[in-house]
């Protein structure tokens, strides 16, 4: 809707409703003029009666008539009328023709009347409304006259000048009340506009609508604006709860995702710190915390040094933010003295970066290094030790050959030694070379036995065999045990004999002259079992420890080395192990050693076929 | 042609002691013996070898110990120390260059290449 038009309809509205209202006050003051006529229609023929008829009679009578004359012409009297007792007009003031206009039955009964009568009617000719007032004249009781007067309401003009200023001040105040709303409502509205405008701006840009249409009374196109916008924002809306539904399940995934690194982080087995760029811990592990002894909570965003309180590993750390452009990782080994005591850890520190350049973090890394740590200084002493046991045989060669071939051994004896001397270091040589190789393959797994059926008496003949001059030597006696029924074992014949006789040897050895040796054979719990048992010096438990290790040689002073590799019970129990047997070993210094040497039956072997 | 001389030979193997036994005897120089770094040390202190040739892997009392232990002993009498060895790092050689009157020789070593450097020695000594 416009405004124009609803000006215009006001306007026209105003006019109806004064036009109701004229009405209205018209039928008032008609109303208020009958009541005044009545009233004074009333008293005046009240006052005519109290007259004696006699004072109407005669001379009085002109008197009478200029004084009525006066009232009347002022007041819309019409007509006077006197009558005496018998009906006979006395006097009779009355324009023209206007009596013959007066119904008769209006006559009759006034003159009839006692009393007072009052009856409005209508003049024949013309239609006016006359009101007749009559009343008795009374005088000592007795009725002697009647007096009739007629009045007539005054017009009543709709054009008076009162009439016409009241409209017109109702008029003014009314359209003046309007354009006073008007006014006020549009600039109640313009904030109204201004907030639409924004919103409309805010979904589509401008005001679309507002901007096309006529610059007052826009209620319309504001509505329409505000109903666009309303449904833009309802969209938006929309749009935001379905996105929200989407980050919902994607930080729903997400969540998932770093549980999934956390379980990751906390099934491995060495401990990781992750860090932000201050220092600060981001991510700890299990393994981590287990070993710190720590509750996550109370460390997560806790600097790194308060929780490793590792002066060693801090300073490794921190050494490794300035090689933050080689971006290489390298490690310290270090211990837990208190928490772990007796274990290596191996620290690592690497950068985390985001993209190429971005450094966000560290990740600190923690193996236990322990075993590795054990095997590295093992492969060590052994290097060493091999060493020493290549180069000692290595030297005598050489350095007898050079006399020799210097022509300083003159004395042919001493020349025969020599020669032997080398000759028995280059057989040391190359069993130690053998020992080595076979140790080496059968640690890498690259042996192949030949497994085949062995006859445990043939072995043990064989055995005894090998070791029988070096005991005859010394006069050692070897005992043989033997049981009634030779069992069989499945196995490489020559690798068992090897492991066998290195046994034996090294009983030989260690034992002094006109000792014994106790070699025993027999079966028990479906294995072969071979015992070999000296009255040699015997060792420590310290030696016992270490007597499979490589190259071990015993601080025993009485115990000298010479003719062995150092390989040989290292070898024997890698055999043992290959034939899924067992060995064991007893001894007391000063009384022997025993060897226990368990091999499993042939049938083990079928019965797993 | 005898000489004066002492040398002492300390090593855990006989054979090493053989032959450098031999070697020094021939060319007349008194011989003694020692099993390890203790008996050597011994020898050294009471007999006062001219010549001391020693292994370092040996029992009881190493080769090194004993040089150190025999460095001071140098201030009042100087004599030859011969370090027969497997292996030499640098961190060796620096410690070596800190004894007085100490060399290495390299296992397998050359007999004869010891004797020249214990002539010079003492050629150098007189």
């Amino acid at each position: 809707m416009q405004f124009k038009r609803i000006g215009i309809a006001l306007l026209v509205f105003t006019l109806v409703g004064i036009g109701i209202f004229t009405q209205i006050l018209i039928r008032q003051e008609e109303k208020e003029s009958t009541q005044d006529i009545y009233y004074k229609g009333n008293q005046l023929v009240s006052l005519i009666s109290l007259h004696s008829i006699h004072d109407f009679e005669g001379g009085k009578h002109d008197f009478f008539i200029r004084t009525i004359m006066e009232y009347t012409s002022c007041q819309g009297l019409v007509y006077c009328f006197i009558y005496d007792r018998n009906g006979k007009p006395i006097v009779s003031l009355t324009p023209g023709n206007l009596e013959s206009e007066i119904p008769n039955h209006i006559q009759t009964e006034s003159l009839a009347a006692m009393g007072s009568t009052y009856q409005p009617f209508k003049t024949m000719g013309s239609g006016h409304k006359i009101y007749e007032f009559s009343r008795a004249i009374f005088e000592n009781g007795e009725k002697t006259g009647t007096v009739r007067i007629g009045l007539k309401p005054p017009s009543i003009s709709i054009i008076s000048m009162q009439r016409v200023s009241l409209m017109a001040m109702i008029a003014f105040f009314i359209i003046s009340a309007v354009i006073i709303v008007y006014y006020g409502f549009v600039k109640y509205l313009k904030p109204l506009e201004q907030f639409v405008e924004n919103i409309s701006n805010t979904h589509n840009g401008s005001a679309t609508v507002l901007n096309n249409s006529s610059k007052n009374f826009r209620i319309a196109p504001m509505m329409e604006e505000f109903k666009n916008s309303m449904v833009q924002f309802k969209k938006r809306v929309e749009k935001i709860e379905t996105n929200n539904k989407d980050l919902a399940s994607k930080v729903g995934v997400l969540r998932f995702e770093k549980n999934q690194v956390t379980n990751i982080l906390n099934s491995i087995n060495f401990g990781i710190i992750i860090t932000d760029i201050q220092d600060n811990v981001g991510h700890i592990n299990d393994y981590m915390l287990n070993l710190l002894n720590i509750a996550r909570p109370d460390v997560m965003d806790q600097p790194l040094e308060e929780i490793i309180q590792h002066p060693e590993i801090i300073s490794f750390i921190s050494q490794q933010e300035r090689l933050e452009h080689a971006r290489a990782s390298t490690h310290i080994d270090t211990e837990f003295a208190e928490r772990a005591p007796g274990k290596t850890f191996r620290i690592s520190c690497s950068l985390l970066m985001d993209g190429e350049t971005a450094v966000i973090g560290k990740i600190i890394m923690l193996n236990n290094v322990t075993r590795e740590k054990a095997a590295e200084k093992a492969t060590l002493e052994f290097t060493a030790h091999l060493s020493h046991e290549l180069i000692t045989p290595l030297t005598t060669i050489k350095s007898y050959s050079e006399m020799l071939m210097d022509g300083e051994i003159e004395d042919s004896e001493t020349q025969k030694e020599f020669y032997n001397t080398i000759n028995s270091e280059t057989s040391r040589l190359s069993r130690l070379i053998k020992d080595l190789l076979n140790l080496s393959k059968i640690q890498m797994g690259s042996l192949t036995l030949n497994k085949g059926l062995v006859k445990s008496d043939w072995f043990f003949g064989d055995c005894i065999a090998a070791v029988e001059g070096a005991a005859q030597e010394k006069n050692i006696s070897i005992q043989k045990h033997l049981p009634d029924n030779f069992p069989s074992l499945m196995g490489d014949k020559d690798q068992l004999k090897g492991a066998v006789i290195n046994i034996l040897s090294n009983a030989v050895k260690y034992t002094p002259t006109n000792g014994e040796i106790h070699f025993s054979l027999k079966e028990e719990n479906n294995r072969v079992i071979f015992d070999i048992k000296d009255t040699g010096y015997g060792m420590s438990e310290e030696d016992l420890s270490h007597i499979f290790d490589k190259f071990y040689r015993s601080s025993n002073p009485q115990i000298v080395e010479q003719q062995g590799t150092g390989l040989g019970l290292a070898i024997t129990s890698e055999i043992i192990a290959l034939h899924e047997g067992e060995i064991e070993v007893q001894s007391e210094p000063g009384n022997g050693t025993r060897f226990t040497v368990k091999i499993p039956k042939e049938e083990y072997y079928l019965g797993k076929q | 042609m005898e000489n004066n001389k002492k040398v002492l030979v300390i090593d855990d193997e006989a054979q090493i002691r053989r032959v450098l036994e031999l070697k020094f005897k021939n060319r007349g120089y008194q011989v003694i013996m020692a099993k390890n770094g203790e008996q050597g040390f011994d020898i050294i202190q009471k007999q006062k070898p001219d010549i001391v040739i020693s292994d370092i892997n040996m029992p009881i009392m190493d080769g090194k110990t004993l040089c150190e232990k025999t460095n001071g002993l140098k201030k009042y009498r100087s004599f030859l120390t011969i370090i027969i060895t497997a292996r030499i790092n640098p961190e060796d050689r620096d410690w070596i260059d800190t004894l007085q009157d100490t060399l290495f020789m390299e296992k397998p070593f050359s007999p004869a290449r010891i004797v020249e450097a214990v002539e010079q020695y003492i050629g150098g000594q007189g």
